[in-house]
């Protein structure tokens, strides 16, 4: 061990990384090199008053400036998210609807009949819900979890096939 | 039976939930939060927890926003101005840096803390304002790299200048020293450093930050560490001399 492969290997000495052996011939060197010793010392010191620095500070202006920059971006973002959420919520509405008048009308896909049938039978809410329908009575009002689950009979659906006979 | 329910019974607008809330750590004293069921509003203790901070913002509340502000605008413009080190640049590097907060709030993993996150974006955010533009003008780290002699040995004898660093200067003169010795140095060593020796940050979460491996966070750390040591050096032998 040499002063310059001490002073390469230092970080891992002061940050314990460094493995037993080699530990201990750094101290054997270090015990016997004056230079080596300051150069340790002083070493740590350095990181260890680098703590002392202060970042740079927000100007006050900008601070202000860019605090209501940003509540109104965020406000106008939830707004937008908020406006594709009622639309999504909108065309599901509609596509369940779509999807139960093809229900009473007997006009279903046989995939989407097929769904239908083995839900009913298995979905104790939907089930309930689509006997109440019987047959041809007119639209009621979906309760949100029933349209969750008729909505993903959609995305069951084969790929090509039309959903209702027209 | 009745007299002691009234007893216990916390002030409340009817119609209203009331929940107790007990902060671990710096907040002593239970808090009483009266949740309205009308206008929600997330108490500003709740949203230093990181979790909870981030749900509030998917959801959009202003609270939430305000706290995320409050919390790291400071440290969001100084790293940006350490890297950057030009006002205007810093500034709109912030601002971007917040922007991208907000939209990717629902894409945040929590595999990393939170400020480990907004570091990591910030960083990019400013190495994209430096990519096409000139390489400011720096020093050569090699100038004030250790000298040696063919045997390995240190070249003129090492000084300890340790214990007269402190007695000399003032904290916050030497913390100004330091970052102007560390605002000439190259920005691939400069944020390695503020994040690790200023900020604080383990070499794993600089790495993580920075997209680097450990190794490579260790080795730009200690070039940074052997040229500071060797300004100060040079700066107090100056200082002592004069």
């Amino acid at each position: 061990m040499n002063c310059k492969e001490l002073v390469y290997l230092l970080g891992e000495y002061i940050d314990g990384s460094m493995e037993e052996q080699l530990r201990s011939d750094l101290d054997d060197h270090i015990s016997m090199c004056d230079s080596c010793t300051n150069f340790m010392v002083t070493y740590d010191r350095t990181r260890l008053i680098s703590r002392q620095v202060q970042l740079d500070e927000i100007p006050g202006e900008f601070r202000e400036r860019l605090r209501s920059f940003l509540a109104d971006k965020a406000r106008e973002h939830h707004q937008g998210i908020e406006k594709y959420r009622k639309m999504a919520a909108e065309e599901q509405r509609k596509q369940v609807e779509a999807l139960l008048r093809a229900f009473r009308e007997g006009r279903l896909s046989p995939s989407l009949s097929l769904l239908f049938d083995s839900h009913r039978d298995r979905c104790e809410k939907c089930g309930a819900f689509l006997r109440s329908l019987n047959g041809g009575e007119e639209t009621k009002p979906v309760p949100p979890e029933i349209e969750e689950h008729l909505a993903e009979f959609f995305e069951a659906l084969p790929p090509g096939e039309e959903p209702f006979r027209s | 039976m009745e007299n002691r329910k009234d007893a216990a019974e916390p002030l409340a607008p009817a119609g209203r939930n009331v929940i107790i809330v007990e902060f671990q750590g710096h907040i002593r004293n239970p808090i009483l939060v009266v949740e309205s069921k009308l206008e929600k509003s997330m108490p500003a203790e709740q949203l230093l927890d990181d979790n909870v901070l981030l749900e509030e913002l998917r959801k959009g509340s202003s609270e939430a926003v305000e706290a995320l502000f409050e919390r790291f605008h400071g440290k969001i413009y100084g790293l940006a101005m350490s890297i950057l080190k030009n006002e205007s640049d810093a500034e709109e590097a912030t601002q971007d840096v917040f922007l991208t907060v907000f939209q990717k709030a629902h894409t945040f993993k929590g595999n990393s803390a939170l400020y480990s996150w907004i570091y990591r974006i910030c960083v990019n955010a400013c190495l994209m304002r430096l990519r096409g533009k000139r390489r400011q003008e720096t020093v050569s780290i090699e100038e004030f790299m250790p000298v040696f002699t063919d045997e390995g040995m240190h070249k003129s004898p090492v000084e300890d200048w340790s214990k007269e660093v402190e007695r000399k200067m003032l904290d916050k003169e030497l913390g100004k020293v330091i970052k102007k010795f560390t605002d000439e140095l190259s920005e691939k060593y400069r944020v390695v450093f503020v994040l690790s020796d200023v900020e604080g940050l383990s070499n794993e979460e600089t790495a993580q930050i920075l997209g680097l491996t450990v190794p490579a966070v260790k080795s730009r750390l200690h070039r940074a560490r052997l040229y500071l040591r060797e300004q100060l050096g040079r700066y107090l032998q100056e200082g002592k001399t004069a």
